[in-house]
């Protein structure tokens, strides 16, 4: 019987105990699995990111919004439009959300703030700081709702603080008429989008764990509503007609999995190795001879053949209002087109924001299924 | 006139009191290839196992070389001059290319150096790329096919029947394969050609004979045939059309639902090889691949019916949760229904009746209402299930064995159905099913799709997986290569990704 602990039968879970965690880190298998779910369905790879147009460079874009009817990134501690920089901020900036003229921005060292329309800090004090901040939405009776990735790293250091397995990330409102800060969620495995549904319930998604969760306003009935994506979950964009923009910002792979179950080697890797180096997602790869090795020199009838694990990968997935994906663009390994942080549609034009590559991509959307 | 090489007068063949050959005669002059044509169950394979020596007429007579011959084995017909390729191999998989060549010939003292040497010459000149050294179990499928084509022509045969040769064939292996046949016919020798590929058999053959239902229905010069009149002659009206689809209205692909079955690096031994797909609701997922190449096991292990690796075996999710099953009752009381491709032997009682058989499913699921067998709940299941899948026999109490293969599948999907699966699995689901079964199983698949329930079909049979399937996945050397939505999907791509 000790084979099935920890296993569902029947529809009623088998308890895990000590004797089953043995035996899972032993045969590789339950919580000790290092598998990836794979693409396919609405997730089959395609290379519509690597086909698009060069983009408007933004070497440390990040997210972005749709501010004043036109789009706004941030690309480090600047804030740019099509028409140029428009503000420069004291520190790098995490995230971006509109409410109404205002512009809610969170930075490395102030926390969230907010710029009016012509981009002055306006004075706000927040009950508790608000920190670390990775994403950040406005519900509808214009309260904030944010997320703090990680109570120990900065959201620059997320490969870190995924590498130190940490689960201290949290779901916050935050009321810029009061100032009033109320923590929804805690303990979370790094939580790095956030948006609200049409029924006013708040979706986030935790990028460790690699899930959404939707959970009511008041942060109660929390259930996970899409589970096993193949990587590293992002932001989240709600579209008008209530289905969802979500970008992966890093891919799973069965390496990555390994190391994760295997504290001495991270500790080891953590304190000895540079950060470039580490067996870790990465917004890019392949910039330096000397990093683990990604699409390694396999050719066959002219198509690369990746035989390292990938560590970067571009990956933007259209859910449903009931978060079933209907359709993904990608970047593959053999690409550059990674590390998207942010996707947003306005009318028939996605944009979004490619960390990997330094740039911000403008996509025009046909309706699914036809070629773009 | 020429005698004819091979003649069958007025022939039937009965499998316990059914005949699966109905008075036909036939004939195969010397050096022609001659196409024998039929859907399947049509009795092609009967026909010729009758000459090959595998079976004995029921009734009328095969003349060889104008003489009544009655050969009790293959060896005998082997040995009187007449090879059958069959469509599962009959190699020895322990022994190596070179002695499965020289099986049946060989002397008295063997040395293994010059059995080599000539196999590999003897190969070479059929530009067969096998080596004489390895290990038939090693094989793929497609060699193993090269091996049997190696086998027939190395005994001097004066007739090769070919069952289905090229099906595991890449299309550079059947370059080769026609030239080796005409070759042949060059030398002498008379060909029968068995296949499903029209075209194949409509640009080789000298003569075509079509046979529909166990009966002889037309042979004709291949000139005289295309495409469509084969199609015609062969289902007796335009059947192919209507349950494959090409003068049907297009059908609308059902919309992804949510993931039901999500498998990840699953491994076992050297038949599944680090696979990793999704199945999802409301759909019909298809799956094709060719004999030996991991699709059946793949899906058993989601089944609980075959394990898989113990060490590093990887993950199979249900609805997002890690299951494991031991045996299959407890992947069917999870819900996961899988329908075998080999119904006599996996798939119901035979000695028991169309009833305790449903009623059987409805048990293995703890369905069943109350702790006893209850008669009068199975009556009335068998009633409701055998009227919803119009099976028809004399009434329920009827053996499944005395039924039709279609008629019998209906009732392995009714044992199946009644365990109200939240994922069924069907497994060659048309295999032996006559033609008017085939539409009404097709029709249901399309209704427990549409209804939400995710279903896995699992075809040799192109057409069918491109008609029942709203995504297809192929599978090769143990894993799925490739995932096709049914707008991208055709036939030559879809082989394509099966043997490359």
């Amino acid at each position: 019987m000790v084979k099935l602990l920890g296993q569902e039968i029947g529809g009623k879970r088998v308890k895990h105990s000590m004797i089953s965690r043995i035996f899972d880190n032993l045969l590789g298998r339950g919580s000790a699995a290092v598998t990836v779910p794979p693409m396919d369905g609405a997730l089959k790879p395609n290379n519509q990111l690597e086909n698009l147009q060069p983009g408007i460079p933004a070497a440390q874009v990040d997210d972005i919004v749709e501010w004043k009817g036109e789009p706004l990134w941030s690309d480090g501690a600047t804030l740019v439009s099509r028409s140029g920089v428009q503000a420069e901020l004291p520190s790098v900036i995490t995230a971006l959300a509109a409410l109404d003229d205002t512009l809610v921005v969170a930075t490395l060292d102030d926390g969230l703030i907010l710029l009016g329309g012509d981009y002055q800090r306006a004075e706000i004090a927040w009950a508790t700081p608000i920190t670390n901040v990775t994403a950040i939405s406005v519900d509808q009776s214009g309260v904030i709702l944010f997320c703090t990735g990680s109570q120990t790293n900065a959201p620059n250091e997320w490969r870190r603080d995924l590498m130190e397995t940490n689960q201290s990330g949290m779901i916050g409102r935050a009321n810029p008429k009061t100032g009033e800060v109320r923590i929804l969620a805690k303990n979370l495995r790094y939580p790095s989008g956030i948006a609200t549904t049409a029924s006013g319930s708040i979706v986030y998604s935790e990028a460790w764990a690699s899930h959404i969760v939707e959970m009511s306003a008041d942060g109660s009935n929390a259930q996970i509503i899409f589970d096993e994506i193949p990587g590293y979950p992002g932001r989240l964009c709600r579209q008008e007609n209530g289905t969802f923009w979500l970008s992966v910002f890093a891919p799973r792979n069965p390496l990555i999995e390994f190391v994760l179950r295997e504290p001495a080697y991270r500790k080891a890797m953590l304190q000895e190795v540079a950060p470039e180096f580490w067996i870790a997602p990465h917004f890019y790869s392949g910039r330096y001879f000397n990093e683990p090795m990604q699409g390694g020199a396999l050719k066959q009838m002219g198509i690369l053949k990746p035989w390292a694990p990938t560590r970067s990968y571009g990956l933007v997935i259209e859910l449903s209002s009931t978060f079933i994906p209907l359709r993904s663009f990608h970047s593959r390994t053999g690409g550059s087109r990674h590390g998207i942080t942010s996707a947003l549609q306005s009318g028939n034009t996605l944009w979004m924001a490619c960390r990997g590559n330094g740039e911000i991509l403008e996509m025009q959307l046909v309706e699914k299924g036809k070629a773009l | 006139m020429t005698v004819p090489v091979v003649e069958m007068l007025d022939v039937t063949k009965e499998f316990h009191g059914n005949p699966a050959i109905r008075n036909v005669s036939f004939d195969l002059r010397p050096g022609e290839i001659h196409s024998l044509l039929g859907e399947n169950g049509a009795g092609k394979s009967t026909l010729t196992k009758m000459i090959a020596g595998v079976h004995e007429p029921t009734k009328g007579q095969v003349q060889y070389l104008g003489k009544p011959v009655s050969f009790s084995s293959p060896q005998e017909a082997l040995e009187n001059g007449i090879a059958m390729v069959f469509q599962e191999t009959n190699l020895v998989p322990s022994l190596t290319v070179a002695q499965n060549l020289e099986l049946g010939n060989e002397k008295l003292l063997n040395r293994l150096r010059g059995l080599y040497i000539s196999a590999q010459q003897f190969l070479q000149s059929l530009s067969f790329e096998v080596d004489p050294t390895a290990l038939v179990s090693q094989l793929g499928a497609a060699q193993k096919q090269m091996v049997e084509i190696a086998r027939a022509v190395r005994h001097n045969a004066r007739v090769i029947i070919f069952d289905e040769p090229t099906a595991t064939l890449t299309p550079e292996e059947k370059h080769h394969f026609f030239n080796l046949v005409e070759r042949l016919k060059n030398d002498g020798v008379s060909i029968i050609f068995i296949s499903h590929a029209l075209e194949e058999a409509l640009n080789i053959s000298d003569r075509i004979t079509i046979l529909r239902d166990g009966m002889h229905v037309i042979t004709d010069d291949a000139s005289n045939f295309d495409r469509d009149t084969i199609i015609q002659h062969m289902v007796g009206r335009n059947l192919t059309d209507e349950l494959y689809g090409k003068d049907k209205v297009k059908r609308q692909t059902r919309p992804l639902g949510k993931r039901v079955l999500s498998v990840q690096n699953l491994s076992m031994g050297s038949m599944v090889r680090n696979t990793s797909f999704s199945v999802f609701e409301g759909q019909v997922t298809g799956v094709f691949g060719l004999i030996g190449s991991g699709r059946t096991e793949t899906f058993k292990i989601v089944a609980g019916v075959n394990k898989r690796n113990l060490f590093h075996g990887g993950e199979v999710r249900l609805d997002g949760k890690p299951v494991r099953y031991r045996v299959p009752r407890q992947a069917i009381l999870d819900g996961i229904v899988y329908v075998t491709e080999d119904r006599k032997i996996e798939g119901f009682f035979e000695t028991k009746s169309i009833a305790e058989n449903i009623y059987s499913g409805l048990i293995g699921a703890d369905l069943n209402q109350k702790s006893v067998v209850s008669y009068s709940e199975m009556a009335a299941l068998a009633k409701t299930w055998t009227d919803r899948l119009n099976v028809k026999a004399i009434d329920n109490k009827s053996k499944v064995i005395e039924l039709s293969g279609g008629n019998q599948q209906k009732v392995v999907l009714a044992k199946a159905l009644v365990q109200k699966p939240k994922l069924i699995i069907l497994d060659e689901p048309t295999r032996g099913v006559d033609v008017g079964a085939i539409a009404e199983i097709h029709e249901l698949i399309h209704e427990l799709a549409t209804s939400g329930l995710p279903v896995v079909v699992i075809s040799s049979y192109l057409p069918e997986i491109l008609s029942l399937s709203d995504r297809i996945l192929v599978s090769r050397q143990g894993r799925i290569v490739e995932e096709f939505s049914i707008d991208d999907a055709t036939e030559e791509r879809i082989m394509y990704a099966a043997v490359h």
